[in-house]
């Protein structure tokens, strides 16, 4: 696992395969690649650095446990997002939702009101907003508007029709359009 | 002026629409200042959703993976005879293929080679081969298969007269019939193991 490299030598099918044979520096490379943005996702939902790291590598572990079972049929990106939108969210429920979203450690507003800067104050109000938003929507329009994933992609990540994608992505929006019209009606 | 495409301002937005029903956004949203309205909204919540705050304090990557592998348990690696009975599992289907293709192409020999009695040089070609007196009327089994409206009947009626056409019938549509059910039996399983892949979201979260 200490020897990761990110070249492009091993293809990702020969890494997966290998990995489900045990191989962990095969594993270790897979982690390498993801783990960007398996913490970008696990990020947004839970809005808190170190919670989000401790769920990306439950994520991970869990991904290692079931890795025999994993079926090439979609995308192994898709399947990695989804084990992590379910770490996330069994976090969440370990922290008993009590991210408080006053309370995040974001460090750009350390400095103090006075200090934080417009742009700063605005990334805090938007992280807030989305924190906000009910867990199955707000899943839904990270993998979106974070991880570019298509509504198709969100279906097989997410295991839901695309008709529920559409819906709570539409709801995430509204509620996000009306928590932050204020700076909406700036722009 | 049509209706407004609000519904579908989302997965234009998205550029997930495509073929007529995209056609018909844009043509709306050419002449309905509140639809394009709606759709500058959506464009600029994603303008102002890339502004929330990078994420700070995160461990270097080589840390973060070192991390992940320490914890990593045990698992017991995949032996030789396993991967095989995976592997097989997963060809299944062509070998029920196979076997159906096989039995097909076989009951069609026999077949044409019992029409084969209609005609002299069929007859004589069949008598070089089978043996005369065996007992069986050709013909008749041959009427009986020719007469039938099914396979099934088909079966029955040559099984009637004990020949060895109505046991080709019977037994085709044996074999037919069992690798339609062993298929149907593998296609649930298949989906079985499917359902069992990483939990669903909103359904408990065992991965």
């Amino acid at each position: 696992m200490q020897n990761v490299t990110t070249s492009a030598e091993s293809t990702e099918s020969d890494l997966i395969s290998r990995a489900q044979r045990g191989d962990r520096q095969a594993f270790g490379e897979l982690v390498y690649r993801y783990r960007e943005g398996v913490v970008n996702v696990v990020y947004r939902m839970c809005g808190d650095s170190n919670l989000a790291e401790d769920a990306a590598q439950e994520a991970f572990i869990r991904a290692w446990q079931h890795l025999p079972g994993y079926r090439p049929e979609s995308p192994f990106r898709n399947w990695v997002y989804r084990i992590a939108t379910n770490a996330a969210l069994d976090v969440l429920r370990r922290e008993k939702e009590t991210v408080n979203i006053e309370g995040i450690s974001l460090i750009a507003t350390s400095a103090g009101p006075e200090a934080a800067a417009e742009s700063d104050e605005r990334a805090r109000r938007v992280q807030e907003a989305i924190l906000a938003l009910p867990p199955a929507s707000r899943v839904v329009l990270i993998l979106r508007e974070y991880e570019g994933l298509s509504y198709k992609e969100m279906t097989e990540t997410l295991g839901i029709p695309i008709g529920t994608v559409m819906s709570r992505l539409n709801y995430a929006r509204t509620r996000l359009r009306e928590m932050l019209a204020t700076y909406l009606e700036a722009q | 002026m049509n209706e407004h495409v609000t519904r579908w301002l989302d997965a234009y937005h998205d550029g997930e629409l495509s073929g007529r029903r995209l056609q018909q956004v844009e043509e709306h949203l050419a002449g309905c200042e509140a639809c394009r309205a709606e759709l500058e909204a959506l464009s600029a919540l994603s303008s102002l959703l890339q502004e929330s705050l990078p994420i700070e304090n995160l461990m270097q990557p080589e840390r973060f993976v070192a991390q992940v592998g320490l914890q990593l348990p045990r698992r017991p690696e995949r032996t030789a005879l396993q991967q095989a009975l995976e592997t097989g599992w997963r060809l299944i289907p062509v070998g029920l293929l196979g076997t159906w293709a096989f039995v097909q192409t076989l009951f069609v020999l026999v077949t044409g080679l019992f029409l084969a009695q209609s005609i002299p040089l069929g007859q004589t070609m069949l008598a070089s081969i089978i043996p005369p007196g065996s007992g069986v009327s050709w013909l008749d089994e041959l009427e009986c298969f020719t007469g039938s409206n099914n396979l099934i009947q088909a079966a029955l009626c040559t099984l009637g007269h004990g020949g060895p056409l109505g046991w080709a019938v019977t037994l085709s549509l044996i074999v037919l019939v069992s690798i339609g059910l062993l298929y149907w039996s593998w296609l649930a399983s298949w989906w079985l193991r499917q359902a069992k892949q990483p939990a669903r979201l909103e359904q408990n979260h065992t991965i």
